[in-house]
């Protein structure tokens, strides 16, 4: 039969056969099990197909492209080790099927089962069959997944969740750390293939990430099988259906783990390391297993645990880096797989005919089922290592092993074959407590069911397993010989050593071992007979070290705790923590970066510092700083304290020479603070102080951090710039305008230069997104109503109009009318003033400071005043700005130039220049690019007004809100009636 | 002046912001009736986009100047963003019709932040990566606030607007750095001259306040304060939107930054990426273990999940960009899949977000507790779902990087978050539903959950296209 054939089979089947079963009806008990029994037996038979190639030492292979990007191929591998595997899984697993069958009830949705079976069966399957690292991490993690759903199969009980959950969360943790370490072992080898890797064992050993791949790849296989101290999630398992516990505890899951060591046994072991970590936890485990096993009260506990001691012993074998004691573990894990099996199987008999597992109620089941009692009889006797059954011989070989173990330290010597005789004593004991307990005895009196025989195909299975046990008992060199001996050679290859399968090696210390085994375990089960019958459930001694709860407290810790208080320092819904937090990391971030590299002094030498600009920036940092504190408290203040910082900046503008910067800056500074002065309107005028003293101790504080960490933040902005001007630049930009300004765009005021000539394109964009912002503002504020509590007449106004009231001489509005005449009168008289320096500006941007824009700012700020003092109404009865008008002009201008340069052949916005002498004012520049300039005014004026009128009738239609004028009406509908 | 430059590169991001004026002015002229049609003109677009994403892509090609580029990085990253943005979109309509806030703008203003997200991409130049990066952040602040009645989801737009404005002022501050001290904004430039001198002190710390600037926008730690307020602020639709595209478009120019310009300075910009992406996983994990609305945990689970790609980058490989891009891909299925669920967690014809509503979700719609339970399993990284490759991916980079301690760090914290997805499982199959969910599941929903589950399910049948795409793509990026 082809290679890929047996593979892709082997895998695909099972797979497969999940998807069908799970198709069909829940009631269909027979099929499923049909289906599944067929499965598993044509699987047997493919594994078996394959048996002439590997027995010849040979390897049945097959590959398909997977993910070629990373040389990855879906790769299948099964040598005589993992042949031996592969049966295992398919052989138990159709005698489990045959099992179930009988053993589920119909009302449980059985093709489910069959279902996730089906799929575990192939997950493990792909485990022993995985051809490279990765891909076996990929199913094993699969198996994680599907026994989590087996477990969990009876969901509808606690206790099914809770294992399932807890079976779940230990082998896929441990599964994530198995793949970590898959992934540095693929990186030590440099490939993922097993064949590679298998080939480089000194490569391995020698190399510095040997530690980390070995931890965290035996953290995945201990955890699997169940090694202390991960060992808890097993008992817990066992709410799991009993054809369940009998696979995946017998014969699959738990032995993944073991499968896995003994896998990278040949490149991994023989190191200290390896013998400390994997030696440890065997030893640890056989005996906490055994011990507690025998004060279990549910058979299935007692199973459990026993199964926990037997994978422990196994653990013990691969960690004495012996070749021999390897294939002692070979060994055993097909013995245990056999007896383990049956025996769950055998328990499962008992639950399922007399209602319970309880080890109390039970007793005497001899005479009313006395075929299963004998049956469970041999196979706990192999359980028990009694001669002449298959758990003997491989026991014989764990003491041999346990005698002759080689290491450093002496005085394991002397305690390793002292612990494997009390384990094993151990075992006899659980393992007669197992039978004496449930079949002999006083009859039965309070069981749900009245006992009898299971149905002859329910016990089957059990039969051909048990006889299994004594066949390989007394004949292992003729049975089972081949078998291990192909296995040992395919996981170990020539360093096979010779060994021998006999039943009788003569007197020799490991049968006196046996046999001291045996006596001390069952003198010790009649000498803790009275304390069995009355103790409650748990060992003595042990009961308070209960691995599930501190496994559940360490969950709560973890999950509960440690997130909440992770969450409560760390998270906040608060904005200002996650702003000081953004601005801190800011700040740590740049001082860190620093700090490492340094910033030394740059190659340019600072000029001296002028006492007099020193001073006005002291006063500037004053203004900024008082603008902070005041800003919680009185925004007014912080306002015109923000003011005062911008008007520095202006002044040191100057100071260096760029007025033109120092005029924009300055009308900008003017334009905004009123614009946020109209804006102030609707918010509450100050907010005091709480009154209590520890309020302000806190507060205080709280403000005193943040102001620490706002000066650091400027002082590490400012020590950046100081970094960044001490150090001649690279050749940048301005170079290239300063050196073009003139020759090319005719001007000599390069920044106007560069915004309609240079780049006027983007200043034709700038002016059309600067009227798109003007208009949503005047589409946003048209709707806006202002909170009631601003609508009222301010405060000034009121006493004012108190005060007309008071007196009879004067109507009420006399006062508001006249209030601040002379400032008005004197803006007034300024306007033309101002647009006449408008103008200037407008006309003389080109070769000086000034332009359309700084001009257009200018004239807005004679319309502003004017607003200011005057009032809406004045205003708007005697200025006729139409803003669209004005803004649709600017824009048609603007991009008339632009279009212009084309009659004349010339690409887009191409500017042309020249001198024009204009009577009075003599010589004046006219590039093209004045008209531009004039759209960009046109435009900045419009807009402005058209949020300035937005923003002012804010306080017409809230004073309307109040019936008292119907002036605010007629102005709203000029301006809506503009275009 | 200068002649028309070639725009055919660009031609998706235009066509992309001229349909979106489009249907805008469609919207507005026919009113709010008509957000289904506007919706699924705007996926129409979005396809279209794609579609020309494909038709232009190739072999790199620089144009505007400079200022925009076009390769097959590009073209894998803007098609997943595109497609993140038409499945978020699709998924949204019934749920915004349900809700009342089904107005016009939505699909509109998603279309705008895609085309952001598409220039980000494409930027060949700090000024172009500002520029992209706030057409998307607007558009994501109004949606963010879309419900404008609900406090929260106004908080949410308000919190966003200021976080991001500050994180935005220091990706402009690092850059203006980064100008000063280098002579240029361009990526090629600054490449040349990157490799060819000595660092000044003055481009790392610009190096470093842009990366800061950009890890907000990927809600990397520790600048993820924002994530879970505005994912639990937001209306859901919005947070699955928000879940996906951005983030892709975000980890794909702090790719193209790192590796493109910068790419000479791996070892300073490697700890930065070190530290966000140790950071984003611990705390994506730890935090998340502890909420109990679903918004929040996915918000917390997307700040894992960008810890988990910045393995990749931090690898500063080929190898490691490959299982980011790979990372993404897969994030953006599973992460669509799971909100698609959520999008459907109704009851009694309102929306609920807490994570015990979906208890006996298995029994009342098996077939949505079983594809959310593949999401959260694939989240998890558990095979045979899709999340464990990618995760195989990025740790596999940061291995042969050999950053060993990161790549352990990632697992750990993935065995972490394997828990809090492992909870929500546990609340679909395990708790009895105090009450059922509404079963009125969208048409469009049920395609979409079933197609994202099936892709994250049998994804590794066939893992070779996508990985070879990824490859391919990110083999463009080390070419020149």
């Amino acid at each position: 039969m082809p290679d890929a054939l047996i593979l892709l089979s082997s895998i695909a089947l099972p797979f497969l056969g999940a998807i069908v079963a799970g198709l069909l009806p829940t009631h269909a008990r027979n099929a499923a099990a049909w289906l599944a029994g067929a499965i598993a037996l044509s699987m047997l038979a493919f594994v078996w197909a394959a048996y002439p190639t590997v027995a010849d030492g040979g390897v049945v292979r097959h590959a398909i492209p997977w993910m070629p990007a990373l040389g990855l191929d879906f790769s299948l591998r099964m040598d005589g080790f993992a042949w031996l595997f592969a049966g295992l899984v398919s052989g138990v697993g159709a005698l489990v099927v045959l099992y179930a069958r009988y053993y589920m009830s119909a009302e449980d949705p059985v093709p489910r089962f069959f279902a996730f079976l089906l799929a575990f069966m192939g997950a493990m399957t792909g485990v022993v069959l995985s051809g490279n690292l990765v891909q076996l991490a990929f199913f094993w993690e699969l198996t994680s997944l599907f026994s989590f759903l087996l477990i969990g199969y009876w969901h509808h009980t606690a206790a099914a969740r809770e294992g399932a959950r807890m079976a779940l969360t230990v082998t896929a943790t441990g599964g994530l750390c198995l793949f970590a370490g898959v992934l540095v072992l693929g990186h030590i080898v440099g490939s993922y293939d097993l064949d590679v890797v298998l080939a480089s064992g000194e490569r391995i050993r020698s190399h510095a990430l040997y530690l980390p791949a070995l931890i965290l790849i035996l953290l995945g296989a201990l955890t699997k099988s169940a090694q202390f101290p991960f060992h808890f999630w097993l008992p817990q398992a066992m709410a799991a259906p009993t054809p369940v516990s009998a696979y995946l505890h017998s014969a699959t899951l738990v032995k993944a783990g073991v499968f896995l060591m003994a896998r990278l046994w040949p490149v991994m072991a023989g190191t200290e390391a390896w013998f400390w970590i994997v030696g440890t936890a065997g030893v640890a485990t056989l005996l906490l297993g055994a011990y507690v096993a025998i004060f279990q009260l549910d058979l299935k506990g007692l199973l459990a645990y026993s199964t926990i001691s037997h994978l422990g012993l196994i653990t013990l074998l691969l960690g004495l880096n012996s070749e021999l004691a390897m294939v002692a573990a070979i060994f055993h894990i097909l013995n245990h797989a056999t007896f383990k099996a049956s025996l769950f199987m055998a328990v499962g008999i008992i639950d399922h005919e007399t209602g319970t597992r309880d080890i109390r109620r039970l007793s005497g089941l001899n005479r009313s089922m006395p075929f299963t009692a004998r049956l469970a009889l041999v196979a706990a006797a192999a359980m028990a290592g009694v001669p002449l059954l298959n758990g003997f011989l491989s026991k014989e070989m764990f003491f041999a092993e346990a005698l002759s173990a080689q290491t450093s330290q002496l005085f394991l010597l002397q305690i390793l074959p002292l612990a494997a005789t009390a384990a094993s004593a151990f075992s006899v004991a659980y393992s007669l407590r197992f039978i004496h307990g449930a079949f002999f005895g006083p009859d039965p009196t309070d069981l749900p069911r009245t006992p009898h025989e299971p149905p002859a195909w329910m016990r089957f299975p059990v039969e051909i397993l048990v006889l299994a046990c004594i066949i390989v008992g007394i004949l292992p060199a003729a049975t089972v010989g081949p078998f291990l001996d192909m296995a040992a050679h395919a996981a170990l290859g020539a360093a096979t050593p010779d060994y021998s399968l006999a039943v009788w090696h003569g007197f020799s210390l490991p049968l006196l071992m046996s046999f001291i085994a045996l006596t001390a375990g069952v003198a010790l089960y009649i000498g803790l007979q009275k304390q069995l019958r009355s103790a409650p459930d748990g060992p003595p001694m042990l009961r308070s070290f209960d691995g599930r709860r501190m496994f559940e407290r360490a969950m709560v810790f973890l999950s509960w705790r440690l997130a909440r208080t992770l969450e409560r320092l760390l998270g906040t819904r608060r904005l200002q923590p996650q702003l000081r937090l953004l601005v801190c990391v800011a700040i740590l971030a740049g001082a860190i970066a620093v700090q490492v590299r340094g910033l030394g002094p740059g190659n340019v030498m600072p000029s001296g510092i002028d006492p007099v600009l020193a001073l006005v920036w002291v006063g500037g940092a004053a203004c900024a700083f008082g603008a902070a504190w005041l800003a919680k408290f009185h925004r007014l203040a912080a306002l015109i304290l923000l003011g005062g910082t911008g008007l520095v900046t202006c002044v040191t503008f100057v100071w260096f020479s760029a007025p033109d910067l120092a005029l924009t800056q300055l009308l900008v500074e003017v334009v905004t603070t009123i614009l946020l002065l109209l804006g102030l309107r609707w918010l509450p005028k100050r907010i005091d102080n709480p009154a209590t003293r520890q309020a302000e101790v806190v507060t205080l504080t709280r403000r005193l951090r943040d102001l620490t960490i706002a000066i650091s933040a400027g002082a590490g902005m400012a020590g950046l710039a100081y970094g960044v001007m001490t150090r001649s630049p690279p050749e940048l930009l301005a170079q290239h305008f300063l050196a073009r300004a003139y020759t090319e765009g005719g001007g000599t005021n390069v920044v106007n230069v560069i915004l309609v000539d240079f780049r006027g394109f983007d200043t034709l964009g700038e002016i059309t997104v600067l009227a798109a912002v003007a208009l949503v503002a005047y589409a946003l504020l048209r709707r806006f109503r202002p909170a009631p509590d601003s609508v009222e007449i301010p405060e000034q106004q009121r006493d004012q109009s108190a005060y007309d009231e008071a007196r009879p001489d004067r109507s009420e509005g006399d006062t508001v009318a006249d209030w601040l005449l002379v400032p008005s009168v004197l803006t007034r008289l300024l306007f033309p003033v101002i647009i006449l320096v408008a103008a200037y500006l407008l006309l003389r941007g080109h070769d000086q400071p000034g332009g359309g824009f700084v001009a257009g700012l200018t004239a807005s700020i004679a319309i502003i005043l004017q607003y200011m003092i005057g009032g809406t109404h004045w205003v708007e009865d005697r200025l006729r700005v139409p803003p669209l008008r004005w803004m649709g002009v600017g824009l048609l201008l603007a991009a008339g130039t632009g279009l212009a340069a084309w009659f004349f052949g010339r690409p887009f916005m191409t500017s042309y220049f020249s001198y024009l002498g204009l009577p009075l004012l003599g010589e004046v520049p006219t590039a093209s690019a004045l008209v531009f300039d004039i759209g960009v005014f046109a435009l900045v004026v419009g807009a402005t007004v058209l949020i300035l009128i937005a923003l002012a009738h804010q306080s017409v239609r809230g004073q309307r809100a109040v019936p008292r004028s119907s002036e605010g009406r007629a102005a709203a509908t000029r301006v809506a009636g503009d275009d | 002046m200068a002649q028309v430059p070639n725009l055919i590169p660009a031609l998706p991001e235009i066509f992309l912001a001229v349909a979106a004026m489009a249907l805008l002015m469609l919207g507005v002229f026919r009113g709010d009736g008509s957000t289904r049609l506007v919706s699924w003109l705007s996926v129409a677009a979005l396809v279209v986009a794609g579609g020309l994403v494909l038709a232009v892509g190739g072999p790199r090609e620089v144009t505007l100047s400079g200022l925009f580029v076009m390769d097959r990085f590009g073209v894998f990253m803007k098609l997943l963003v595109l497609l993140g943005s038409a499945l978020t979109l699709i998924l949204s309509m019934t749920y915004v019709e349900r809700e009342q806030m089904s107005r016009v703008e939505y699909p509109v203003l998603i279309v705008l932040s895609t085309t952001g997200m598409l220039m980000m991409v494409s930027a060949n130049d700090l000024i172009s990566l500002y520029v992209g990066l706030e057409t998307q952040s607007l558009a994501a602040y109004v949606i963010a606030a879309f419900r404008r009645d609900s406090a929260r989801s106004s908080e949410a737009g308000l919190k966003y607007f200021v976080l991001g404005a500050l994180s935005s002022g220091m990706l402009l501050y690092g850059s203006s750095l980064v100008y000063g001290f280098a002579g240029s904004t361009g990526f090629d430039r600054l490449a040349a001259v990157l490799a060819a001198g000595s660092v000044s002190t003055g481009l790392l710390v610009g190096l470093v306040f842009v990366a800061a600037g950009v890890a907000f926008k990927l809600s990397a730690v520790p600048f993820h304060m924002w994530t879970p307020d505005v994912y639990e602020g937001s209306p859901t639709s919005v947070t699955a939107f928000f879940a996906v595209a951005p983030k892709v478009a975000a980890v794909a120019l702090f790719v193209r930054l790192l590796i493109e310009p910068f790419g000479s300075l791996v070892e300073q910009w490697r700890q930065i990426v070190w530290f966000m992406s140790v950071g984003s996983m611990l705390l994506g994990s730890f935090a998340a273990i502890g909420q109990s609305n679903i918004k929040r945990l996915m918000a917390y689970s997307s700040i894992g999940h960008v810890g988990y790609a910045l393995v990749g980058l931090a690898a500063g490989s080929e190898l490691g960009v490959r299982g980011v891009m790979f990372y993404l891909a897969i994030y953006i299925f599973m992460n669509i899949g799971a909100f698609a669920v959520i999008l459907c967690m109704r009851q009694n014809g309102r929306a609920v977000e807490g994570i015990q509503d979906l208890s006996g979700l298995s029994k009342s719609h098996p077939m949505l507790a079983l594809a959310m339970a593949i999401f959260m399993f694939s989240m998890a990284g558990i095979p045979p779902n899709a999340g464990f490759f990618a995760k195989l991916f990025v740790f596999q980079a940061a291995i042969e990087a050999q950053l060993y301690v990161l790549a352990v760090i990632g697992v750990l914290s993935s065995v972490v978050g394997a828990y809090y997805y492992l909870r929500i499982v546990k609340v679909m199959y395990f708790d009895d539903a105090v009450e059922p969910l509404d079963r009125a599941i969208p048409a469009e929903s049920r395609v979409l959950v079933a197609a994202t589950a099936l892709f994250t399910l049998l994804f590794f049948f066939v893992p070779a296209p996508l990985l070879e795409g990824a490859a391919n793509a990110a083999s463009s990026l080390f070419a020149g």
